[in-house]
């Protein structure tokens, strides 16, 4: 009996959770907020000299163990906070590339499918980042490859620049050289 | 009122299978096959072999060895359509973007193994409720089944809720009507299987289990064949200053 029990238990609350998706659906999003106001500006250049295993390797020259550790455990957790950033970004950014494509015109289509799939590789590469950065956070000497992560999101920023200018044309589009 | 071989009964049993025939139809008729094929099979096969149980049930010909037979054909039948269905809707989900669906694969298949060694140990640890085999291991097996849909079907929702992917109209109807019918069916069946109730009370198991399954063939009709919900207003969904935010993002990126 108790067995019957722990299982009604799980398929009760299995139920409640789909009767709340379900209702949540059906009611109309609250608040009017355009999800580009949403996303959080990142500063890159801050983020890549977090992630630069050249300065890491200074720290450890320069510092005695004990601070070293004590120095990258700030630095991963600043990291873990960039990459949390940039996953709600490419969160917003599915949204848009899906409200794009929903709305039917081939003209978007193209750029709004690949925002929408550099969005997920984003926020996949991201999952696998923060998973890396909290078991180097337990062991700080190991180094944390989060330079896909970086790539992934400049390609990320250029669709949906191109998704941007092709839904507004009149925008004046600038891009620095590089 | 309330019990076996009622009319309440009889029209819960025929109606929703009947129903669900009738849908395939409209599918059918509707073209919408090319888009659900798997539904499609699944919607005429599960009401054509609930329909043969039913059959079976009422002929006084039949006899009980034979329709626990009957019954345990239907029941692997009815496993294979239900999770080549989950298959149909994960492939809808995620196989538009190449980015994920490798990914989204693997995990699914992790989570199904995971599930059936899940739903293995829990079938070891389930009293038999019956001197019969035939009829506690239906039972059982009923159980183990709706525990790996239950929990596939929820895994898909999270993963889709973690990428925050859309779900399209029909998608999201057949994946909420298969998880009710799972969620309940595995909560009857749990009681069933584990409680050695009286047999009044099995039979209000059924007509819960019999009433949650017609609930769940009336939103699939309704989320297939309803008016498609609108999700986009107007073409163009980015604010004007869209380009000056990314602008600014790129500017300060390219920063030397």
């Amino acid at each position: 009996m108790n067995l019957a029990i722990v299982l009604v238990f799980a398929a009760l609350i299995a139920l409640g959770i789909l009767v709340r998706l379900a209702v949540s659906r059906s009611l109309p999003a609250k608040g009017n907020s355009s999800p580009a106001t949403i996303i959080r500006p990142i500063d890159m250049e801050a983020f890549r000299n977090l992630i630069n295993p050249a300065e890491d390797d200074y720290l450890r020259r320069r510092l005695a163990p004990k601070e070293f550790r004590s120095v990258r455990r700030a630095r991963l957790r600043a990291i873990a906070a960039y990459v949390q950033v940039a996953a709600r970004n490419a969160s917003v950014l599915v949204r848009m590339g899906e409200s794009a494509l929903a709305s039917g015109n081939p003209q978007f289509a193209e750029s709004a499918h690949r925002l929408v799939n550099d969005a997920l590789l984003l926020r996949r590469n991201a999952t696998f980042a923060l998973a890396r950065i909290y078991l180097a956070l337990a062991w700080p000497d190991s180094g944390v490859a989060a330079v896909r992560l970086v790539d992934c999101y400049e390609r990320l920023s250029g669709s949906a620049m191109l998704l941007g200018r092709l839904q507004n044309p009149a925008a004046v589009v600038r891009l620095s050289p590089r | 009122m309330l019990q076996a071989h009622s009319l309440l009964w009889h029209y819960l049993w025929v109606a929703p299978n009947v129903l669900l025939l009738v849908l395939a139809a409209l599918i059918w008729s509707r073209r919408l096959q090319k888009q659900f094929p798997v539904f499609l099979i699944f919607a005429a096969g599960i009401a054509i072999e609930q329909l043969v149980v039913y059959i079976a049930d009422i002929l006084p010909a039949v006899s009980p060895i034979t329709w626990w037979r009957i019954f345990w054909i239907g029941l692997l039948i009815e496993a294979l359509l239900k999770f080549a269905l989950i298959g149909e809707i994960f492939g809808l989900v995620f196989g538009l973007y190449s980015s994920v669906a490798k990914l989204g694969k693997l995990l699914i298949s992790g989570a199904g193994v995971v599930l059936v060694l899940l739903a293995a140990v829990v079938a070891a640890y389930t009293p038999k409720d019956n001197i019969h085999w035939i009829v506690a291991g239906a039972h059982v097996l009923e159980q183990t089944i709706y525990i790996v849909e239950c929990g596939l079907i929820l895994f898909l929702f999270g993963l889709v809720a973690y990428f925050k992917l859309t779900w399209s109209h029909s998608s999201f109807g057949i994946a909420l009507g298969l998880g009710i019918s799972a969620c309940v069916h595995l909560a009857t069946w749990a009681l069933a299987a584990n409680g050695n109730f009286a047999a009044q009370y099995r039979t209000l198991l059924d007509f819960v289990h019999m009433a949650a399954y017609h609930v769940c063939v009336l939103i699939w009709f309704y989320y297939i064949l309803g008016p498609q919900k609108s999700t986009t207003k107007s073409p163009v969904i980015l604010p004007e200053n869209n380009l000056e935010l990314w602008n600014r993002e790129l500017e300060r990126l390219l920063q030397p």
